[in-house]
């Protein structure tokens, strides 16, 4: 099969998605001619024109509104938020509308679009332009989260998300953009709210998100090598989150280890820890749950230090190690 | 009608308000919209308006009164107009509801003074009900820190160190408890492999393997359920000997004449067809003696005892780890090689563990010979229902006086009869045994 | 703050529309009145929950407003918009009043109250309990419009004191660039909250931010029916020439306070007062030549509809708790 890189991937979504139906529009900052930030865009605004491929000035919360004005009246647009970090100037019609009209209105309107947004540190890019906020959004009814961490899972619920009827916040990682991966060529759907077991094993369940889903992959196959075998779990949705999995697979291992990006604290993560706790896996485990998350600070600008701030390879692989040898 | 002014609603959560002043007095004129009395609630201070215009009557809470939100608290009539008869009820006035108890706030005067120990120190000596005066200090000066308070209350309330687990409690994973709830092991009595102790669901499963074998003493070796043909052989022969009252008969038997028709039965013989062994002769003897003692052909079978139609003899087999005992049918049809044919196949048999139905066809007589293992003589435990059983220990040389009272060295077997006395007396035994002992000295008497 | 003429148009406008017409709009601003007062009453009696927005003296505002547009227009209005609520096309006061006491039967089914109003099948896309949080979305509104190349156009009902919100700016620039068929109606009631408008901005009239963005803005006598009614028809027939937007400044004045909890100490008995003494709905009634008794007996309709309103609504039922979890998701 033909491999694409993940940013391809999501650019053959949109480009498919847009000539089958014409109430998809994409709107957002420099998307247009200059082809997006990452690159996603690029080529889009040749084959579909400035009328679906809008550039705006620099105004998130216009954006935004913009997006929740069109949905509401029948169109299905594709908003960009430049860097995640930029949402915040969105808060208030990401929150208090678009998240509320539909309940506000007694369940009689829909807000179908999709925010897409690349999130994450690993750039130098420092602290307002590296954060990972999906947390936020989770904590908010009426939105869904979702983050996906491979090409193909990213051309699948592309689709998926924008043919949703709620808003979405679809959470892309940097450094993501350039990984390859196998894609199909004709356009697929991956459900919204499916966690996907991406690799088995019977001695640790690692649930990992977004970039956190590679790093864990590298982590096991050297794990292995000890004789350690780790399955690890995507989420691919974190809101609605699929715990099924997740709870069949912690009563197999009876460890499990929660790895993603986002600062620890608050973070997504205890989200897990406390759903896992509360299913009956929680009769089957022999060690504490654990996370391996960002730390409470910032992202720094230097290269080492914004390094050691988010989880790395090493640091799985020790992490799992020592739950599995009755660390904790 | 006199229109009723009531205290209005102003907030989300209010439910009472206080009148502060009235602005008109009873019997003045309003305009509608006019404020007639301030109010206050919990966040503000409001006005309440005339609904319409009049004269206000009627005033039913004075001044400093705290009022239930949507009371009646006067009423606006025209000047013809009389106060409706509800107006002169009296009113009740809202209970003012006690406030809660002021939270003990702790003031260093109450405590040491302030250079003895320190603010936070202080709070938590408070809060864990430590006399600070008590408390020795590290700190500089001698002053008392919190770690001085912590350490201090945790010794003398002798309770452990956090890290052990509370009294009565055991530090156990999840998986643990579960596995103790269903294999029924006690936690308590469980020693944990994990961090800290901590008991994991591996030393739950050691724990229950170990109960259900308990400690041995010293020189205990390795313990062997009884199980299968073990089990099966110990009931039968516990049953027999408890139930059968054995008699036994001895009886010393030269063989030489059993030897000498054993070596030509041997000599000669057909490619392939196994050796006439000292058993097949003896079993052939004893089909001719039973013949002449049906009694001793017999089982027992409740309160009867079977005569059996046919001589068949069970031939005791030793198997590596039990013994069993296949049956040769219709003996006295068969001369001594088919007989010994037969007990080597049902031997083979049974030691391949393939006997079959007619192995264990129903006989009322057994032997077992031991005489290969060096055995001089033993008494064997009935065959249950059987009558008897013969027990054939080894033949050896001895020195016999022959009809000259000369000594001659014959071969003498040892053989023990035992019979089920229930079935058989004593005379029946033991004239079976002079038969056999006839045929076994002097084969060619079956012949006759 | 000097007074705005009224337009001197009004002759023309009686006449297209002929008595039956005229005598409707005076119903329909006195059944917003009737439904405000009443309101007002069943909020002091405990009978509603949580808080409410007054628009008494605001009436000429909410009728006018929607009078030149059409039905496949679009509505975005405010907390403060029981009055254009009650004036769009399609409105049903019991299915108001059912709402305000939280009931099932109500426009969002007892989950929205008063500030969340929205009858999205007709078009009105609902009140927005957040000051500004429509006007962003008017912009996609108009952006929906242009794509799908109707000739539709959106009105959006907002206060002085969204107009300092950051994302006026965000919305009204954007309009401007793209021309989207928008109207940015600004009641200008004098006061925010608390906060008068003479010292929270630096200009004279509002409608002068329009220049900002290179588009028309002008301000009318919001208590005058027929100047509303002129300004909004003007905006609308620029928007659907693909002109792009407009912003309308409509003066009025709130007789009560800004919520039911406002002691109103920021302005005078005396300046009430005075503006009450302007009501809109006088001023329109006389320019119809009613007598007083004539626009008494309309009142006293008006109440009555009202009084059936809140019959409905007190017989309707609460809504199921079994149902609490719907109406999140699509």
């Amino acid at each position: 099969m033909r491999e694409l890189t993940y940013a391809e991937a999501l650019r053959e979504t949109l480009r498919q998605v847009m000539q089958e139906d014409p109430s998809v529009f994409m709107i957002g900052e420099d998307i247009g001619v200059y082809g997006g930030a990452f690159g996603v865009s690029a080529g889009l605004i040749d084959e579909f024109g400035p009328e679906r491929i809008i550039d705006t000035p620099i105004s998130e919360a216009g954006i935004t509104g913009a997006c929740i004005g069109a949905a509401l009246t029948g169109m299905r647009p594709v908003g960009e938020i430049q860097f995640m970090d930029f949402i915040t100037l969105a808060m208030e019609q990401l929150v208090l509308q678009a998240a509320k009209i539909r309940f506000m209105f007694g369940g009689k309107a829909k807000v179908p679009f999709v925010l897409r947004t690349p999130a994450g540190s690993g750039t130098g890019a420092a602290a307002q332009h590296s954060q990972s906020l999906e947390n936020w959004f989770v904590h908010v009814p009426g939105l869904k989260v979702v983050m996906p961490s491979t090409p193909y899972d990213a051309k699948g619920l592309l689709r998926a998300a924008i043919y949703d009827d709620n808003p979405v916040i679809f959470v892309e990682h940097k450094l993501l953009y350039k990984t390859k991966g196998p894609v199909p060529e004709a356009p697929y759907e991956i459900p919204l709210g499916e966690s996907k077991v991406v690799r088995e094993g019977s001695d640790l369940t690692i649930v990992a998100t977004s970039i956190m889903v590679k790093r864990s992959l590298e982590a096991a196959d050297r794990l292995a090598q000890e004789g350690i075998q780790v399955e690890i779990i995507d989420p691919r949705t974190l809101k609605p989150l699929d715990m099924a999995p997740i709870e069949a697979s912690v009563k197999k291992t009876g460890r499990a280890l929660v790895v993603h990006e986002a600062v620890k604290t608050g973070g997504f993560g205890g989200e897990v820890v406390a759903r896992i706790v509360e299913s009956e896996a929680f009769d089957y485990l022999e060690a504490p749950v654990r996370r391996l998350a960002g730390l409470d600070i910032p992202i720094p600008y230097n290269r080492t230090l914004e390094f050691h701030t988010v989880p790395q390879v090493e640091n799985i692989v020790d992490e799992a190690r020592k739950l599995v040898q009755g660390g904790y | 009608m006199a229109k009723p002014v009531i205290m209005p609603k102003f907030g989300f959560t209010q439910e009472t308000s206080v009148i502060v002043r009235w602005l008109v007095q009873p019997g003045q004129a309003v305009e509608q919209g006019d404020p007639i009395a301030e109010v206050s609630t919990d966040k503000v201070d409001m006005e309440v308006e005339a609904p319409e215009s009049g004269i206000l009557d009627g005033v039913r809470y004075a001044e400093g009164e705290e009022v239930p939100v949507t009371a009646i608290i006067a009423y606006i009539r025209q000047p013809d107009e009389t106060l409706p008869p509800e107006a002169a009820a009296p009113e009740k006035p809202v209970e003012k509801a006690t406030p809660p108890p002021p939270r003990p706030v702790f003031t260093p005067a109450d405590a040491a003074s302030p250079t003895r120990a320190t603010p936070v120190a202080m709070r938590v000596a408070a809060d864990l009900g430590v006399d600070i005066e008590q408390v020795p200090g590290s700190g500089p000066r001698g002053r008392v820190t919190r770690k001085d308070v912590e350490t201090f209350a945790a010794r003398a309330s002798a309770s452990p160190p956090a890290e052990d687990a509370p009294a009565g409690k055991v530090r156990a994973a999840p998986a643990a408890r579960r596995l103790a709830r269903e294999l029924g092991v006690a936690l308590s009595q469980v020693t944990g492999s994990g961090p800290r102790g901590r008991v994991q669901s591996a030393d739950v499963r050691a724990a229950a393997a170990r109960a259900t074998t308990p400690e041995r003493p010293p020189g205990v070796g390795e313990s062997i359920p009884m199980a299968g043909m073990r089990k099966t052989i110990a009931g039968r022969m516990q049953q027999s000997w408890q139930q059968a009252p054995h008699i036994t008969f001895d009886a010393d038997i030269d063989v030489t004449a059993l030897e000498d028709l054993r070596r030509r039965a041997n000599a000669n013989l057909p490619q392939g067809q196994p050796r006439v062994s000292l058993t097949a002769l003896i079993v052939k003897a004893c089909a001719w003696a039973l013949q002449r003692h049906p009694r001793m052909n017999a089982r027992l079978e409740g309160e009867n005892i079977l005569l059996l139609s046919e001589i068949n003899i069970g031939v005791a087999v030793a198997l590596e780890d039990g013994l069993i005992v296949p049956v040769v049918r219709q003996v006295d049809q068969k001369g001594a090689r088919a007989i010994a044919a037969d007990i080597a196949a049902a031997a083979a048999r049974a030691r391949a563990g393939k006997l079959r139905a007619e192995d264990m066809a129903p006989a009322g007589f057994t032997i077992s010979n031991l005489g290969m293992f060096g055995v001089d003589r033993f008494t064997a435990i009935i065959n249950p229902p059987e009558a008897g059983i013969l027990a054939v220990g080894r033949a050896r040389r001895q020195f016999v006086p022959d009809e000259h009272a000369q000594p001659v060295l014959r071969p003498i077997m040892s053989i023990t009869l035992s019979a089920d006395h229930r079935m058989v007396d004593g005379a029946i035994a033991a004239r079976f045994l002079d038969d056999l002992r006839t045929a076994l000295e002097h084969p060619d008497t079956i012949l006759l | 703050m000097t007074s705005i003429a009224e337009t001197p148009n009004y002759p023309t406008y009686l006449q297209e529309w002929g008595d039956a017409k005229a005598l409707d709009l005076l119903r329909k601003m006195l059944l917003i009145r009737a439904f405000e007062e009443k309101a007002e009453a069943l909020y002091a009696l405990g009978r509603v929950h949580g808080t409410m927005h007054l628009s008494i003296g605001q009436e000429a505002s909410a009728v006018g407003a929607s009078l030149p547009l059409r039905p496949t227009d679009y509505l975005l209005n405010h907390h403060r918009g029981h009055g254009h609520c009650l004036a769009w096309f399609g409105s049903n006061v019991d299915l108001m009043m059912a709402e305000f006491l939280g009931k099932e039967t109500g426009y969002c089914r007892g989950r929205g109250g008063s500030m969340h109003i929205a009858n999205v099948e007709s078009n009105n896309l609902g009140a927005n309990g957040i000051v500004g949080g429509g006007i962003p979305i008017a912009a996609g509104v108009g952006l929906s419009i242009k794509l799908r190349k109707t000739d539709q156009v959106a009105l959006v009902v907002f206060g002085d004191g969204a107009t300092n919100e950051g994302a006026f700016h965000e919305s009204l620039n954007m309009a401007s660039i793209w021309d989207l068929p928008v109207i940015y109606y600004i009641e200008n009631n004098q006061y925010a909250m608390s906060m008068p408008v003479k010292k929270a901005f630096n200009i004279e009239r509002l409608s002068q931010r329009a220049c900002a963005y290179g588009i028309p803005g002008v301000s009318i006598d919001g208590n005058d029916l027929f100047s509303v009614y002129e300004a909004v028809k003007e905006a609308a027939e620029r928007a659907r020439a693909g002109e792009g937007p407009t912003l309308i400044e409509a003066l009025t004045y709130r007789w009560r306070g800004h919520s039911k909890s406002d002691r109103q100490a920021y302005r005078t008995r005396e300046e009430v007062k005075e503006w009450q003494k302007r009501d809109p709905i006088r001023r329109f009634a006389k320019k119809l030549g009613l007598s007083d008794e004539e626009l008494e007996a309309l009142r006293q309709e008006a109440k009555d509809r009202i009084e059936q309103a809140v019959a409905f609504a007190e017989a309707s039922p609460e809504p199921d708790v079994a149902t609490i979890m719907e109406g999140v998701y699509a």
